[in-house]
């Protein structure tokens, strides 16, 4: 899925000059704690991951206060209200539903990389 | 319980649509006949926990995987290219996302696991769920199949 983000990303116009990619919420926590001093311009983040899934990921990332002034977009499955509550709780700032179009993530992406 | 199963498999079939549609820009069809479950497949496997217990496990030949991975990604994939297992398990996670997507509330209320992918089969697998629903589908010719047990 990281891939098919990224080639959805380029399709949006995005050139993405660096892709630090975790598998889990935990290697994703490394990454933001590996990097403070390297500003990162957006996180993705699907909810349903092994060992650390995107919710707990959120969680630890504001209790540490890793890379707080970055977006967050979460892309998954998990679209019930309950879960896009929670995330936004977490601190996301955008949520898309998979399966989504190359469009619906120009559209959720873009003004967040704008705003930031 | 015949109205039970054609609206499970009617989700089913939306949440497949959909996710062809979408993602990899290409139709896909049901179509008639046994879910092909021999050792040899990939085979992808999500779990329901919570007001729906059950799994989705979805079952794919190598080169099945690899178009799959093609159409995803939009680069070419063999059929032993670790991308194919992956594409694997990300199709079986938005078939079983969207069809539980499609649950009305209270069942809607659960939770769906990160996908497992083996080529090992399902080895010491003891299906626990009782009411399986299970529907091959194709696009362009390549031809996958799923399964829905409770």
């Amino acid at each position: 899925m990281r891939k098919v983000i990224e080639r959805a990303l380029h399709q949006a116009g995005l050139e993405l000059t660096e892709v630090l990619q975790a598998s889990n919420g935990e290697e994703a926590l490394q990454i933001l704690r590996d990097n403070q001093s390297n500003p990162l311009a957006l996180i993705l983040s699907d909810i349903n991951m092994p060992i650390m899934d995107g919710l707990q990921f959120l969680e630890i990332r504001r209790q540490e206060n890793l890379a707080q002034g970055v977006p967050v977009v979460m892309i998954t499955t998990e679209g019930n209200e309950t879960f896009v509550m929670r995330a936004i709780a977490a601190g996301a700032q955008g949520y898309i539903c998979k399966p989504f179009t190359a469009e619906q993530v120009k559209v959720r992406v873009l003004p967040l990389l704008r705003a930031a | 319980m015949a109205n039970a199963q054609d609206e499970a498999v009617s989700r089913l079939d939306s949440a497949v649509s959909e996710v062809f549609e979408m993602m990899l820009e290409r139709s896909c069809d049901p179509m008639e006949g046994e879910v092909d479950t021999v050792v040899g497949r990939i085979v992808a496997r999500i779990q329901f926990t919570g007001a729906v217990d059950g799994e989705c496990l979805l079952y794919a030949s190598p080169a099945t995987a690899s178009i799959t991975a093609e159409a995803l990604l939009g680069t070419p994939s063999a059929p032993h290219d670790p991308m194919a297992d992956d594409a694997i398990g990300e199709l079986c996670n938005m078939i079983a996302g969207g069809w539980k997507s499609k649950l009305k509330s209270p069942e809607a209320d659960c939770l769906i696991s990160a996908p497992k992918v083996t080529r090992d089969g399902l080895e010491g697998y003891r299906p626990q769920f009782g009411t399986k629903f299970s529907r091959n589908y194709s696009f362009q010719g390549n031809i996958f199949g799923v399964v829905l047990a409770f």
